[in-house]
């Protein structure tokens, strides 16, 4: 029986490990792929400041889920097509379980990130939110092997990366808080910290996934069922039942594209995240996407011009935090995992393989970022998704108004332009190493 | 036959996948942690 744990290169020969090469390319990938992760969930967190306009925090996390679900059945049918989504589940159906799990853990956090927001504001919440990746590593160490054998070196940076990062954002919080009127309440506090254990536990299944051979586009297409379930559940519960609710929507349908948009932001933001903690693992790719407070803070301070009146003190503070965020993100960033460490990822691996029965060559081929299913035809339903989320979007689209928020339309459309250079590179790159695989 | 044979055969997989999710530590941390997460939003809310 073949052992992952010898795991063979891509031309397939037993016992021999993974080509070192290739090891690097894929670490490389990873870490591009965390970066614009943090680009872009840090943009789609943006139009989460409706909140500030009195719309309902469940309205809003719903109608951006609703975003969320419409991105997560078109992307992956233009990348990938339904019937390689198909094929791939069919090679490891008790995945369904684990990505509806993450799904409704994903739904419940962002609910609570919403309370947050409206407790303590974006800048407090998103750091302590963001203690995620703490988590993320506990889960990753104690349960898919990460860092083990990695040396004290790669500890230290990935550990005290996470570390300094966590500080830089206590930091920006600080100098946030001084700002605002309005005071710490502990429900805001809980629900931003609750928050970050949800989504760090959530990882425990995206991991599960890709130390199976899952392919990222296909796990998060069954991701998103979780998602919008659990959110409709609640969205009825929370707001009066079906009728309730349809009038809120229905009443909110001025601000109804953007927050479609900003659920379609987060997938693209997602999907980088997804592949990072297939290429990099937890415990090195959720601290590197958890940048994505820096561009949140970037975003709040030159295109919605939160510094204006700030005190020289608090700006300081916020530029002392978002270099040790930076830095904390370099380390963690130079600190790739070799043929030693990978090999306990491939001792994981085996064991998923191993428990559910999961084909060899699915398994291999997935961790090594090559195909092995064969590139599926486009279908009917694939362009029908796309066709429907499309309409969608120009539905809403055209009976959109921009909300009474103040935004430099200058500073917003560079931030854009460096989140769609930051997509362009990590999709290149996808393509040229992995095939989006 | 000796049980990692019986793990690899399809029938066995097919059968037992369901019985190896309920079994899995795994499973039941996120499941945890959701009802707990449940929990605290009804608190906050």
């Amino acid at each position: 029986m073949g052992q992952l744990s010898s795991a063979a290169p891509a031309s397939g020969t037993p016992g021999a490990p993974l080509a070192p090469g290739r090891v690097r390319a894929l670490q490389r990938v990873g870490v591009l792929c965390g970066i614009a992760a943090g680009a872009w969930l840090g943009a789609a967190e943006v139009p989460t400041k409706l909140v500030t306009t009195g719309i309902s925090p469940v309205l809003i996390s719903f109608l951006m889920v609703a975003g969320v679900f419409l991105g997560r059945w078109s992307l992956p049918a233009i990348m990938r097509g339904t019937s390689g989504i198909r094929a791939d589940i069919a090679e490891a159906p008790h995945l369904v379980i684990w990505a509806i799990i993450a799904g409704c853990l994903w739904s419940v956090a962002n609910t609570l990130t919403i309370f947050a927001i409206r407790d303590l504001g974006l800048s407090v919440a998103f750091p302590l939110w963001n203690t995620n990746a703490i988590i993320g590593i506990v889960w990753g160490v104690l349960f898919f092997r990460e860092l083990h054998h990695a040396g004290w070196r790669r500890w230290s940076a990935v550990c005290g990366g996470a570390l300094v990062m966590f500080l830089g954002g206590m930091l920006l919080a600080r100098a946030s808080s001084s700002q605002i009127a309005s005071h710490v309440a502990s429900r805001g506090l809980a629900a931003a910290l609750g928050a970050g254990v949800l989504w760090g536990t959530m990882y425990i299944p995206y991991r599960k996934a890709y130390l199976s051979g899952m392919n990222p586009l296909s796990f998060v297409s069954f991701f998103t069922i979780g998602e919008l379930g659990m959110m409709t559940a609640l969205a009825l519960a929370y707001m009066g039942g079906p009728r309730s609710l349809y009038r809120q929507v229905t009443g909110a349908e001025n601000v109804l594209f953007w927050l479609l948009a900003a659920g379609f932001v987060w997938v693209i933001g997602d999907i980088f995240q997804q592949y990072a903690v297939k290429y990099v693992g937890v415990s090195r790719g959720i601290p590197i996407s958890n940048s994505n407070q820096l561009w949140g803070l970037l975003w709040g301070a030159v295109a919605f011009g939160e510094f204006r009146g700030w005190q020289h003190g608090a700006v300081a503070g916020a530029v002392w935090g978002s270099l040790l965020m930076a830095l904390g993100l370099a380390a963690i960033s130079f600190s790739v995992a070799d043929n030693s460490e990978y090999l306990k990822w491939m001792e994981a691996a085996e064991r998923e393989r191993r428990r559910y029965g999961i084909d060899i060559e699915f398994v291999r081929s997935g961790m090594e970022g090559r195909a092995s299913i064969p590139q599926q035809r486009r279908t009917w339903l694939d362009w029908l998704l796309v066709a429907v989320a499309t309409g969608a979007f120009v539905w809403t689209g055209a009976r959109a108004h921009w909300p009474a928020i103040a935004l430099n339309g200058t500073s917003a459309i560079v931030l854009l332009l460096l989140c769609l250079l930051l997509l362009a590179a990590c999709v290149a790159a996808l393509w040229k190493v992995t095939r989006f695989n | 036959m000796d049980n990692e044979e019986a793990i690899d055969r399809p029938e066995t997989q097919a059968i037992n996948w369901l019985a190896s999710v309920t079994g899995d530590v795994h499973f039941w941390v996120p499941t945890v942690v959701l009802i707990g997460g449940l929990l605290l939003l009804r608190w906050v809310s």
